[in-house]
């Protein structure tokens, strides 16, 4: 789950690393307010998920009341699915680095990476000129060590008093890295400020939803998703994507899944929403139809092949939701795996052609598209 | 000969007295698997199809020896298990639980690669040498999706790994050996980690892998052909060709972000290194056709 900016701010400060003095607004009258407390000039910071909002026009610098209400105004209604603005202090920028904790794959360690390079594109950095970014892997469980802090500031430059505060600020991110479950944590841009303090003027922070059980105190929220239908699908624990296409999926497994959205794009036809109601969900189809409806298809395509996810438990599930939401729209089913038979039984009984093909059914689904 | 598990593996249950566990042993033995014990704590003494359970790990590889052990409990208990496992002395683990926490699959990774453990997972549906031996779930005993051959398998699905052995069998091929590897983000151990055991392995011929979008596991793969550590032929499925860049498609490592782990760059170093790339399942069989593969 990620965070938005001002979240991540709020377990930074938590934490002892120093964020810029800011307020939280969802309405325009509220700025007046928020100036009050951070100063002119200010930044607006539109709270969107999305990276890249510097580019999109999201964060905004105002020097008046008047000009910042404005701005915020504008901010509010974009198209961006705008709920709240960050109006935080203007930083004197003296310097900008980056900093951020990952996890790496391929050693079970976490990546602490920085660069003295800060504020610019970390991926474009990486790849042309890795060896400006200072990387140092660390065991979870052992936490970061001094020499590891130590690594990181040189890599980054800073002296002095400086460098202390890095190491500090680096302890403690780490810190709430492990605490928090987190699949990531950046600061970027870390501001070196004219008086050489270390301030995080942006922040992402993502958790992992595996995780979600034992960090309850972050709860799921409605304004971290681009549409209801995501959010509910999200709070009922199926795997779901709004697309605007014709073809409502409900198919079982991620690999086979992404293999019949290829599919259907490979033959001409398009998407309406991706659903996954396989693994733990293999009996909940009658939800799992009402989410696909939801997306408005043409016609709905189930495409399976589990092994504990059974046929036929799923061929009965699909009947069961037939019949209590009664769909206008044709289903194409190709339903695989454990007791295909009985499946195949029972998807005729309801008077459908079940297929066994999955590229049959895909191209079946796209002709009924029209 | 086979990779991973044969019939002198004498597997461990972990959470035997489930509905799964007790569910999956009876097909596991029934193909002809050595399981040797269960283990859930508080359960000593009960017997799930003529298999002993006793509470703890250790006291279940005194008592039988067991040097395999296979997980059928939920994800937030699957760090213990897997510790209890190799504290025990095992070291080839399977583990099923989709979704274990990021944190604690790293402290395991961590820890298997210092002991030289071998675990597989989280969410696979297992490991199996059709005709053999089987830890974990896999619809072997449907004709038409398994059949013993000489092609081994390295997947990252579940479904997707019934849909593409399908079609093999379809084109007349069937499976040497299967190790999924499961489609968690930290997956425990990685394809390019399993090729040696086939490169090895007089009964495969050849190596299909059925990839994902995310992550950088294929591209190891094609780096180690490029390198020579595997010289077997090579034929790649790899799924979400057509992801939109950022979503979470489905699996936890599922995802391209920032232009990598896309498929297109994972198909286009394994095509670099020499391996036969399928767009679609259904190509697969004629990929094998092509490299002159016996039956």
């Amino acid at each position: 789950m990620k965070l938005f900016e001002y979240q991540a701010k709020g377990l930074f400060a938590e934490a002892g690393i120093a964020v810029p003095a800011g307020q939280v607004v969802d309405n325009v009258d509220a700025v007046e307010a928020a100036i009050g407390e951070v100063g002119l000039p200010c930044v607006l910071k539109a709270q969107v998920l999305r990276g890249g909002r510097g580019k999109a026009g999201l964060i905004q610098f105002a020097t008046s009341v008047d000009a910042a209400r404005t701005k915020a105004e504008q901010l509010l209604a974009s198209d961006h699915n705008v709920q709240k603005l960050l109006v935080e202090e203007s930083l004197k920028i003296e310097k900008e680095l980056y900093l951020a904790i990952t996890v790496d794959p391929l050693t079970g360690k976490a990546l602490v990476m920085g660069a003295s390079e800060g504020g610019v594109d970390i991926e474009d950095l990486a790849v042309n000129a890795p060896e400006k970014i200072v990387r140092q892997l660390v065991d979870i469980k052992q936490g970061i060590l001094p020499f590891q802090l130590r690594n990181v500031m040189f890599g980054l430059g800073l002296k002095g008093e400086t460098f202390k505060e890095g190491m500090q600020l680096l302890k403690a991110l780490f810190g709430l890295f492990s605490r928090k479950d987190a699949e990531l944590v950046e600061i970027n841009p870390l501001v070196v400020t004219a008086d050489g303090q270390l301030i995080a003027a942006d922040g992402k922070f993502s958790i992992d939803d595996s995780a979600a059980f034992r960090q309850k105190g972050l709860a799921r929220t409605r304004e971290q998703f681009d549409s209801d239908i995501e959010f509910e699908a999200a709070e009922a624990g199926f795997p779901y994507l709004q697309f605007d296409g014709d073809i409502g999926l409900m198919c079982a497994g991620a690999g086979l899944t992404n293999t019949v959205y290829d599919l259907i794009a490979d033959y001409g036809g398009t998407v309406a929403n991706y659903l996954e109601f396989g693994g733990p969900n293999y009996r909940r189809a009658v939800e799992a139809m009402a989410f696909t409806l939801r997306s408005k298809p043409k016609v709905i395509l189930v495409v399976t092949f589990g092994t504990i996810a059974r046929a036929d438990v799923m061929a009965e599930g699909l009947a069961e939701a037939i019949e209590t939401l009664k769909p206008d729209v044709p289903i194409v089913t190709a339903i695989r795996g454990t007791n295909e038979e009985e499946a195949t039984e029972i998807l005729k009984g309801l008077g459908l052609e079940p297929l066994n093909d999955t590229e049959a059914a895909v191209q079946k689904a796209i002709a009924l598209c029209g | 000969m086979s990779v991973f598990i044969d019939k002198k593996t004498r597997v461990l249950v972990q959470g035997i007295t489930g509905g799964e566990g007790r569910y999956w042993t009876k097909h596991m033995i029934d193909l002809g698997t050595q399981v040797v014990a269960g283990v859930t704590p508080g359960k000593a003494g009960q017997d799930v199809e003529g298999v002993t359970v006793y509470n703890t790990v250790q006291q279940a590889v005194t008592a039988t020896q067991a040097d395999a052990s296979v997980l059928f409990v939920p994800p937030r208990f699957a760090h213990d298990a897997v510790f209890e496992a190799l504290d025990a002395g095992i070291r080839k683990i399977v583990v099923t639980a989709e979704g274990m926490p990021l944190h604690e699959a790293m402290e395991i990774r961590s820890a298997a690669r210092l002991l030289g453990a071998t675990v597989m997972g989280g969410n696979t549906t297992g490991v199996i040498t059709p005709g053999v031996a089987m830890m974990g779930f896999l619809p072997y005993w449907i004709d038409r999706v398994y059949r013993p051959g000489r092609v081994g398998v390295m997947t990252r699905s579940g479904s997707l790994t019934n849909e593409a052995t399908a079609m093999m069998v379809k084109a007349g091929y069937g499976v040497s050996s299967l190790l999924g590897i499961g489609g968690d983000a930290i997956p425990l151990t990685r394809f390019a980690e399993l090729l040696p055991a086939f490169e090895a392995d007089p009964e495969t011929d050849a190596v299909l892998i059925i990839g994902e979008l995310g992550g950088s596991m294929e591209e190891e793969v094609a780096e180690a052909i490029e390198a020579g550590l595997f010289t077997k032929p090579l034929v790649a499925f790899i799924a979400g060709r057509n992801a939109p860049e950022g979503k979470k498609m489905g699996h936890a490592g599922a995802i391209v972000s920032g232009g990598k782990g896309s498929v297109a760059g994972k198909a286009k170093a394994l095509r670099a290194a020499g391996a036969l790339v399928a767009d679609r399942p259904s190509e697969i069989g004629a990929l094998f056709d092509q490299l002159g593969l016996p039956q």
